[in-house]
C-alpha cells in the first residue's frame, strides 16, 4: 500500500513538473499562435542554469556556486528567458511552419553544445554534484519526495493561477487579437512585434521554471534530458488537452504522462512473457495510436478553448452589433 | 440451529484447511520478483534483455533462488532517463524489487541510481554504463555500496587499445568516436595512452547518430594522414563512417572497440577490409564456464553472442542472482549488495556461470563458504567503488564470427596501466 503511494508521489511530481513547461507552450501556441518547436532548449536551459548556479564545486565543468536553491531556480528560469529573448529578436519575425523549423534547430544546437561543451554542463556525462534543498532535514526517502511534490504542486497552481489572470486580461485579448490577425491588431496601433516577444520569452520562462524543478529532483541533467523527444512530448499533451485551456494544458499532461508510463506498466504486467521482449515497440505503437486518434476525432482538444466574450460584448451590446451587420 | 451451526463448522473448517493448503502450497513455488529497466525498443538493447532472461531461466530450472523462483519484470527504457527513472520506480514501489538490472545508457542508470536505488535502499547492477561519474559517486559515498557495473571501466579498453597501436608499430593514430559519454570517455583516455606511449594523435573527431553522411568527420579525420586508425563506434554509425574512411583513401589498419565486435558490421563493411583490424574487449575466454557461456548462448539463440554488452548483461544478472542467494530469502536491496563480495571472492570456490555451478554456489552458500564466479567475462571482481577491472583480449575478425589474437591477464593489464600513469 505504501508502496503504491509513494509510486503516485512520484508519478504526480514528474506530471506536474511537465504540466508546468505545458502551461509554457500553452501561453506561445494556444494563447498566442507561436508554433515553439524547440520546448526542450528553454526546459534544458533551465535545468542547467539551476544545477550550475546550486550545485556543488566540480573539477571539470562550470558551476559550484552553491547559491540558495530558489536563487538558482530563479536564475535557471533567468537563463531559459535569456536565451528566449535572444532567439525570439532573431527568429520571431517569422511565421508558423518557419519558426517551428527555427526553434527546432534552436533545441538541437543547445543539445549538442550541452553534449560536446564539456566545461560547460559536463558533456556527455552530464552535471551533477547537485545537492538536493533540504535533503538533510527531510531525508531522502518517501517524507523527501512528498515535501517536493507540494513545492512542485504549488509552482504549477501559481503559474496557473497567474496565466488564468494574465489570459483573461486585455492583455490576453491583445495575444488572442494577434494570433487571429495580426494585421487588424497593428491597424489598432499595438505592436505585434513586443508582445509576440513578451508572450515568447514569459512561456520560456515557465518552460525554465519546470527544467529547473525536473533537474533538482533527480539532482541530475544530461544531453538525453533534452532530446527533441521531450518537445513532442510536451506537444502531444497540449493537443491532447486542448490548446487555448490552461486545464486542457494541465490535464493533458497528467493524461498522457499517465498514458505513457501506465502502458508500460500494464504490458510489463499482463503481455505473455514470449512478448515481453516486445512491449518497449508495442507501448511506441500504442502512444501514437492515442495522438493519431485525438488528432482525428476530437482535433479541438479533450478541454477546448473557451472563447470568451469580452466586456463590449456583453448581450446588449451584441445585440447591436448584430444589427449593423 | 444447530444443524445451521454445524455446517458453519463445516465449511469454516474447510475454507481454513483450503487456506492453510494454499499457504503451504504458495511457499513451495513461491515467486520473487527482480526488476529490469533496459532500452528493449532500442535493436541493440534487446538481446541484452534476452540474455539476461536466459539467465533467469537457468536459474529457475536448477531450482530457484533462496527456495523461490525468480520472475523478472522486463521494463522499456525508450533511452528516455524520465521512462526509466518512472519504470524503476514503479519497480521498485509496485513491484517491491530489491533487485534493479540495468540501465544500458549511463545518462539514464544516473538518474535511476540516485533518484530511485539509493533512496529507496534498492541494489542495482548495470550491464553496459560506462561513464566515469559512477567511479565519481561511488568515490563521493554517495551510492551507499549499491551500485555495481560488471562493463569494466573504459581505462582498461583505452589502454589495451594503446598497447596494440604499439605492438603494431602505428606511428599515428586518427580517433573517430560516437559522441556520448562512453565514446568521449574512451576517446579522450586512449588519446591520452597513445600519448603517454609517443605515438602522434591526428585528430579526435566525435560522429553523432543517426547522420546520412559521414563524410565531412571522415575527411577530417583524415586530414592528418594518420598510418591507423582508432574506432570506437557502435555498428550503425561504424558501418557508414568506416565505408566513407575507406572509400576516400583511409588505411586499413584499423583498432576496434569491443562495441563493433558485431557480425552486421562485418558483413556492411566486407571481411576483406577488415584484414589488418583488431579489436579489443575485456572479456576473459581463460576460464572454461565462458566458453560455455558461448556455447549455451549459440545453443539457445541460434548464434555466437556477437553484439555489445551481453556477456556483460549475463554476469550482471548472474552476479546478482548469486547475492540474493547468499542474502536469504526476503534480503533487502543493502543486505544483498552486501553478498556481492562473497560471491566474486577471489579465494572462495570456483563456481561456472550455468545452473550446475548455481547450484553447486547454494550448496557452498549455504555451509556458510565463499565462492568465486567464474562468469562470460572471466572472474569477475568488484572495487570499492563497485567497478570491475578485467584481464583483455586483443581480437580479430573470422569468416563466421571473430577470435582471439592475443590474452593479456589482469596482472599484465594492471602492470601495463601502471607503466603509463
Amino acid at each position: 500500500m505504501i508502496g503504491v503511494v509513494s509510486y503516485l508521489v512520484f508519478f504526480t511530481t514528474v506530471a506536474a513538473i511537465l504540466a508546468i513547461a505545458v502551461l509554457g507552450l500553452n501561453l506561445q501556441w494556444g494563447n498566442t499562435g507561436l508554433f515553439n518547436g524547440g520546448v526542450v532548449a528553454f526546459f534544458g536551459a533551465g535545468a542547467y542554469g539551476t544545477l550550475i548556479l546550486g550545485g556543488t564545486p566540480q573539477p571539470d565543468h562550470l558551476g559550484g556556486f552553491e547559491l540558495p536553491y530558489l536563487l538558482a531556480l530563479l536564475g535557471g528560469m533567468a537563463a531559459a528567458g535569456a536565451l528566449a529573448w535572444g532567439v525570439g529578436v532573431l527568429t520571431l519575425r517569422l511565421r508558423h511552419d518557419y519558426l517551428a523549423i527555427a526553434t527546432f534547430g534552436v533545441a538541437v544546437a543547445f543539445e549538442n553544445l550541452m553534449r560536446n561543451a564539456e566545461a560547460l554542463g559536463g558533456g556527455a556525462k552530464g552535471l551533477r554534484g547537485f545537492e538536493r534543498p533540504l535533503r538533510e532535514a527531510l531525508g531522502s526517502g518517501f517524507l523527501y519526495n512528498l515535501a517536493f511534490l507540494a513545492f512542485v504542486l504549488v509552482c504549477l497552481v501559481l503559474v496557473w493561477r497567474s496565466l488564468d489572470r494574465l489570459v483573461a486580461s486585455p492583455f490576453g485579448r491583445l495575444l488572442r487579437a494577434i494570433r487571429e490577425d495580426e494585421t487588424a491588431a497593428r491597424s489598432l496601433g499595438k505592436s505585434p512585434a513586443r508582445i509576440r516577444l513578451t508572450a515568447f520569452v514569459t512561456g520560456s520562462v515557465i518552460m525554465g521554471l519546470s527544467g529547473g524543478l525536473y533537474a533538482t529532483f533527480y539532482a541530475f541533467v544530461s544531453p538525453q534530458d533534452v532530446l527533441p523527444v521531450l518537445t513532442f512530448q510536451i506537444w502531444a499533451m497540449l493537443i491532447v488537452g486542448g490548446a487555448g485551456n490552461t486545464r486542457g494544458a494541465v490535464m493533458g499532461a497528467f493524461l498522457i504522462w499517465a498514458a505513457w508510463t501506465a502502458s508500460g506498466w500494464g504490458l510489463s504486467r499482463f503481455a505473455p512473457v514470449e512478448a515481453q521482449l516486445y512491449t518497449g515497440s508495442i507501448q511506441y505503437v500504442l502512444i501514437g495510436l492515442v495522438i493519431v486518434g485525438m488528432l482525428l476525432w476530437r482535433p479541438q482538444g479533450l478541454f477546448p478553448e473557451r472563447l470568451v466574450v469580452s466586456q463590449s460584448g456583453r448581450e446588449g451590446a451584441r445585440s447591436t452589433q448584430g444589427e449593423r451587420q | 440451529m444447530t444443524r445451521n451451526m454445524q455446517r458453519f463448522m463445516l465449511t469454516a473448517g474447510t475454507a481454513l484447511g483450503l487456506t492453510l493448503g494454499a499457504s503451504a502450497a504458495l511457499a513451495q513455488d513461491c515467486t520473487t520478483r527482480i526488476g529490469a529497466v533496459l532500452p528493449t525498443s532500442v535493436d541493440w538493447g534487446r538481446p541484452i534483455a534476452e540474455t539476461a532472461q536466459f539467465v533467469v531461466d537457468q536459474v529457475n530450472e536448477s531450482g530457484g533462488v533462496a527456495g523461490c523462483q525468480i520472475e523478472m519484470v522486463l521494463r522499456d527504457t525508450q533511452v528516455d532517463p524520465k521512462v526509466g527513472v518512472d519504470a524503476a520506480k514503479a519497480l521498485v514501489d509496485l513491484d517491491g524489487v530489491q533487485v534493479l538490472l540495468g540501465a544500458v545508457s549511463s545518462g539514464v542508470s544516473m538518474p535511476i541510481l540516485t533518484s530511485v536505488s539509493v533512496p529507496g535502499n534498492v541494489m542495482q547492477m548495470s550491464c553496459c554504463s560506462s561513464s566515469t561519474a559512477f567511479t565519481a559517486l561511488a568515490r563521493e559515498g554517495k551510492t551507499s555500496g549499491l551500485w555495481f557495473r560488471t562493463f569494466a571501466t573504459t581505462g582498461v579498453q583505452a589502454a589495451v587499445a594503446a598497447k596494440v597501436a604499439q605492438d603494431q608499430g602505428y606511428g599515428s593514430v586518427a580517433i573517430l568516436y560516437k559522441n556520448d559519454d562512453w565514446g568521449q570517455d574512451i576517446a579522450k583516455l586512449t588519446a591520452g595512452y597513445l600519448e603517454a606511449l609517443g605515438i602522434e594523435v591526428t585528430g579526435s573527431v566525435a560522429l553523432n547518430d543517426g547522420q546520412p553522411s559521414y563524410r565531412a568527420e571522415v575527411t577530417s579525420a583524415l586530414s592528418g594522414n594518420p598510418e591507423a586508425a582508432y574506432l570506437a563506434l557502435y555498428p550503425n554509425e561504424g558501418t557508414a563512417a568506416v565505408r566513407e574512411w575507406l572509400s576516400l583513401g583511409g588505411t586499413q589498419n584499423m583498432i576496434l572497440a569491443n562495441s563493433l565486435k558485431s557480425d552486421d558490421f562485418r558483413q556492411n563493411v566486407g571481411l576483406q577490409y577488415l584484414g589488418n583490424a583488431l579489436g579489443t574487449d575485456t572479456a576473459s575466454p581463460r576460464v572454461d564456464s565462458a566458453d560455455d557461456f558461448v556455447t549455451r548462448y549459440t545453443e539457445r539463440f541460434g548464434g555466437a553472442p556477437n553484439g555489445p554488452g551481453l556477456a556483460n548483461s549475463y554476469d550482471a544478472t548472474m552476479i546478482a542472482l548469486l547475492a540474493m542467494e547468499a542474502a536469504g530469502a526476503g534480503a533487502t536491496g543493502d543486505q544483498i549488495a552486501a553478498q556481492v563480495g562473497r560471491v566474486t571472492d577471489p579465494a572462495g570456490t570456483p563456481v561456472t556461470a550455468d545452473g550446475a555451478g548455481f547450484a553447486q554456489a547454494r550448496q557452498v552458500l549455504a555451509a556458510g563458504g565463499s565462492v568465486m564466479y567464474q562468469g562470460a567475462t572471466g572472474n569477475v571482481r568488484f572495487d570499492a567503488n563497485g567497478d570491475v577491472s578485467a584481464p583483455a583480449v586483443v581480437w580479430k575478425f573470422t569468416e563466421d564470427g571473430s577470435e582471439e589474437v592475443q590474452y593479456l591477464s589482469l596482472t599484465e593489464v594492471d602492470t601495463f596501466m601502471a607503466s603509463m600513469n
